[in-house]
């Protein structure tokens, strides 16, 4: 285990390196995906400088909840996206083979070999747009709210990672995933918004079996001391024992699917 | 000697999706799909001791891949028993992945932009080696594979054969007890192939590495390989010595001999005649002993000969000729 | 090169999209949650205000399934296919192969979009006609007119998809270019928010770009939110820009099918 943590540098290193090799095309990849971040969150500001605000959202508040949505989820998905959407093409391609003839856990192995810096452009936006509405928000944070909204956010992006591994490891056993990873960035879009504007069943379901309300929605809610519907006071705690929860669940699920991990056949 | 590799009737089998052809086959198919079970592995067993170079052989499709995949413990086995250096591959995944070495020959393992060495480095620090060892190992291969010229230049940059030798390195690194081959000669030009034979054989011969190499190309196990295992449609079909195999198949070379004009019936102790075509005759030679000089000593001058080709069996016709006699060469199989 | 090919690139790129069943699936699911939220979304901000700026919330219902997901198609496949063939010089295979490569990639993509339409947008559109409602066009005259204004939409997102694409000749990426036009979208297509509910100024800058005859003109003409005059104007406008956009493109395929050809990539 520690000697698994001690290697944990070496491989960020050795991908942070291939990057730095093509640093034009990522400076500019970080550019734009902040461009088009900051253009799709000036129509949602339009929709609500015109409405006043959206389901008792004013602008600011939906800021931080826009800023918490894209904070949570490229922590986590720096760790998880791209490495687990692509364990479809490494079992297709037999790089996965690879990864499995080397004597360190094979999550670690692509999780952190992959660690993935093109997230910079979202966080540098996320960390602006959060300082600006704090600044902005009403709400007197003591030291305890302030370190719930940490432990949250850290709660989310594990959230985020943990989901990214269990869709990714379908793969493995049933070769495709990525279908499951537009359902994902389906319920993902529907994160950023408040939860109560939306159909009863959505709610339910954005809590249980596609819990993304908890990437943000829950968590900024609790720290500004809105209403959270169907969690009520149980929304603060839930929200920091999700990420750890699916954690787990997602340990079993990925050894699950190793144990049945068929090859590319032939 | 105990084995190090034990097969006692491993099997595996597949499911595979059936694709509906067409355009209503498509929209069927978006409803309902069919499958079919494929035993790519089926019942074999061997056993291969400490310092054995072994070619696992057989056409596309064989099932040599996943017999491979099995012993470093991608994939587990759906029948039988497998254990290599006394564990079950699969379920000691990583243990057994610190011993052993694995090349693939059509995917890569080196990092594709960086320079060779940063993946050795790298791996350095996944198989725990120790710094002397590894410079020792680092030093040792490169003159051996006479990578020095390009052990700082990016993976992609390298040529194909320069590409393998330097994967063959990385398995290498850790001193791994067994070194697993899958395909390592293939797409390689001639005198890529002929570097990475010899330095497989020595490797074998000088640091008692027991080597496994899956290939379809005859000449890696001449060169490699004294011990053969030949499987086709997931079964064994043959275990044991190349010139064995040989021996027990006739040969079974060709020749070819052509004249200026016809010189007739021609009847030859050393070569049966299999076709006439007049100036060109056909021959095979069934005896492993009878070298080309002998047959030509034996048609003599003066029959005007103009050519001469003499065809060695490759390995689809070897396993033809095996199909062909199957039930005589069962009795000679271990 | 007979003509008929072209349709028959079209049926192929139709045919090999079904073959991805749970993709189908996905897509249809995912385009339901997405319509139904945008559909929340208007709700919640019209709170029960029966119109704004002379819009109603039927008005915004049809809008979100015409600007969003009938008119604003992805992109991204047309953008990484023709980015990812000039960029590493594949491209140079198909001037060898004897039709037209633009008109290959637009039949080829027109099949892709029509199998979109088909199999996605229109389940997801009689759902949302059945549950919610959806409005007729405005009048026959808007109806009628609707349809040019589509062609003329699709045609536009082609060509801005098509430059988006061939830039990345020059610029060795073609990831931040597909990220820079949704982002463009995203905000000045209208596909998500109508012009009517924007700031003045930016509305009348945005009503000028090319962008807006994607996702806002179509949809505005066939809630009737332009008269017959304005309707006929912005038609021309947006042909205009039709024009210059194809022209500007091949002008730009033209340099570098050149540098490609000379220099070999």
């Amino acid at each position: 285990m520690l000697r698994s943590l001690a290697l944990i540098p070496h491989l960020v290193g050795i991908y942070v390196r291939t990057r730095m090799e093509y640093r034009g095309a990522m400076l500019l990849a970080w550019l734009s995906q902040a461009f088009s971040y900051a253009a799709m969150y000036a129509a949602i500001a339009i929709i609500i400088f015109r409405f006043e605000t959206l389901g008792g959202w004013a602008w600011p508040e939906m800021a931080l909840l826009l800023a918490f949505h894209l904070l949570a989820y490229s922590l986590g998905a720096a760790l998880s996206f791209v490495q687990f959407r692509d364990i479809e093409e490494k079992v297709r391609l037999g790089t996965f083979d690879a990864i499995l003839v080397k004597p360190v856990g094979p999550w670690l192995f692509i999780a952190f070999s992959g660690l993935n810096i093109g997230y910079g452009g979202h966080i540098i936006l996320a960390l602006g747009l959060m300082i600006w509405s704090l600044t902005q928000v009403s709400a007197d944070w003591t030291m305890l709210t302030a370190l719930y909204f940490l432990a949250a956010l850290i709660s989310a992006a594990m959230l985020t990672a943990a989901l990214m591994t269990m869709i990714g490891a379908t793969a493995l056993v049933w070769v495709r995933s990525r279908h499951l990873f537009s359902i994902f960035f389906g319920f993902w879009e529907l994160a950023r918004y408040p939860l109560n504007i939306f159909p009863l069943p959505l709610q339910v379901l954005m809590i249980t079996f596609a819990p993304l309300g908890f990437l943000a929605f829950i968590p900024t809610a609790v720290a500004l001391g809105k209403p959270v519907p169907l969690l009520g006071d149980w929304a603060g705690p839930a929200s920091l024992a999700i990420g750890p929860l699916f954690v787990l669940i997602a340990m079993a699920h990925w050894r699950h699917c190793l144990r049945n991990y068929q090859g590319a056949g032939g | 000697m105990l084995p190090i590799i034990s097969a006692d009737g491993v099997g595996k089998t597949f499911r595979q999706l059936k694709r509906q052809s067409g355009f209503s086959g498509a929209v069927r198919s978006l409803f309902s799909r069919d499958y079919s079970e494929i035993r790519a592995v089926d019942g074999v067993s061997f056993a291969i001791g400490a310092g054995e170079a072994v070619g696992y052989l057989g056409p596309n499709g064989a099932g040599k891949s996943t017999m491979i995949k099995m012993m470093t413990g991608i994939l587990t086995p759906s029948a039988g028993a497998l254990s290599v250096l006394g564990r079950e591959p699969h379920t000691h995944r990583m243990t057994n992945a610190a011993e052993i070495g694995v090349v693939f020959g059509q995917r890569s393992q080196l990092w594709w932009d960086l320079p060779v060495r940063d993946s050795y480095d790298l791996n350095r620090h996944i198989y725990d080696i120790p710094e002397a060892r590894f410079a020792d190992n680092l030093a040792y291969l490169t003159a051996m594979l006479d990578m020095a010229s390009f052990l700082d230049r990016p993976v992609r940059q390298l040529s194909l054969g320069q590409r393998m030798r330097a994967e063959i390195a990385m398995a290498l690194l850790h001193d791994p007890k067994i070194l697993f081959l899958d395909e390592p000669t293939i797409g390689l030009d001639v005198v890529a192939k002929d570097a990475v034979r010899k330095f497989l054989a020595e490797i074998n011969r000088e640091r008692g590495t027991t080597i496994i190499l899956t290939t379809h190309d005859l000449v890696d196990i001449e060169e490699i390989c004294p011990r053969l295992i030949m499987v086709d449609e997931g079964k064994l079909l043959f275990d044991g010595e190349l010139k064995r195999l040989r021996a027990s198949l006739g040969s079974r070379r060709r020749l070819t001999l052509e004249f200026a004009t016809d010189p007739g019936p021609l009847v030859l102790t050393t070569a049966t005649l299999s076709a006439d075509e007049g100036a060109a005759k056909h021959f095979v030679l069934e005896d492993e002993t009878v070298s080309l000089i002998d047959v030509l000593n034996e048609v003599g001058r003066g029959h005007g000969l103009k050519d001469v080709k003499l065809d060695e069996p490759d390995i689809e016709e070897v396993i033809r000729t095996f199909y062909q006699n199957k039930p005589s060469l069962a009795g000679a199989a271990p | 090169m007979r003509l008929s090919a072209y349709p028959a690139f079209t049926t192929t790129a139709f045919q090999a999209r079904l073959a991805y069943r749970n993709q189908v699936w996905a897509s249809v699911f995912g385009e339901l949650v997405a319509t139904f939220a945008y559909i929340a979304i208007w709700t919640a901000a019209f709170a029960g205000a029966s119109s704004v700026a002379g819009v109603s919330l039927p008005d915004m219902i049809t809008y979100v399934l015409l600007a969003g997901s009938l008119l604003n198609w992805r992109t991204d496949r047309l953008i990484n296919e023709l980015g990812e063939s000039v960029r590493t010089g594949d491209v140079t295979v198909f001037l060898l192969k004897p039709f037209q490569y633009p008109g290959f990639l637009a039949a080829n993509h027109f099949g892709q979009y029509a199998f979109d339409q088909i199999v996605i947008t229109l389940p997801v559109a009689i759902i949302v006609a059945l549950t919610v409602g959806l409005l007729p066009p405005a009048s026959l005259f808007h109806g009628l007119m609707f349809l040019p204004y589509a062609a003329l939409s699709w045609l536009i997102l082609f060509c801005l998809a098509c430059l988006a694409g061939l830039l990345a000749f020059w610029l060795l990426t073609v990831f931040a270019l597909e990220w820079f036009l949704r982002g463009i979208m995203a905000l000045c297509s209208g596909a998500i928010v109508p012009l009517w509910f924007m700031p003045s100024q930016l509305a009348a800058a945005l009503g000028y770009l090319p962008f807006a005859w994607v996702s806002y003109y179509p949809s505005a003409v066939y809630l009737g939110k332009l008269d017959a005059g304005q309707s006929w104007t912005h038609l021309g406008i947006g042909l205009v820009w039709l024009v210059a956009l194809g022209s500007f493109l091949a002008w730009l395929w033209a340099r570098a099918r050149h540098r490609l050809v000379v220099q070999g990539g």
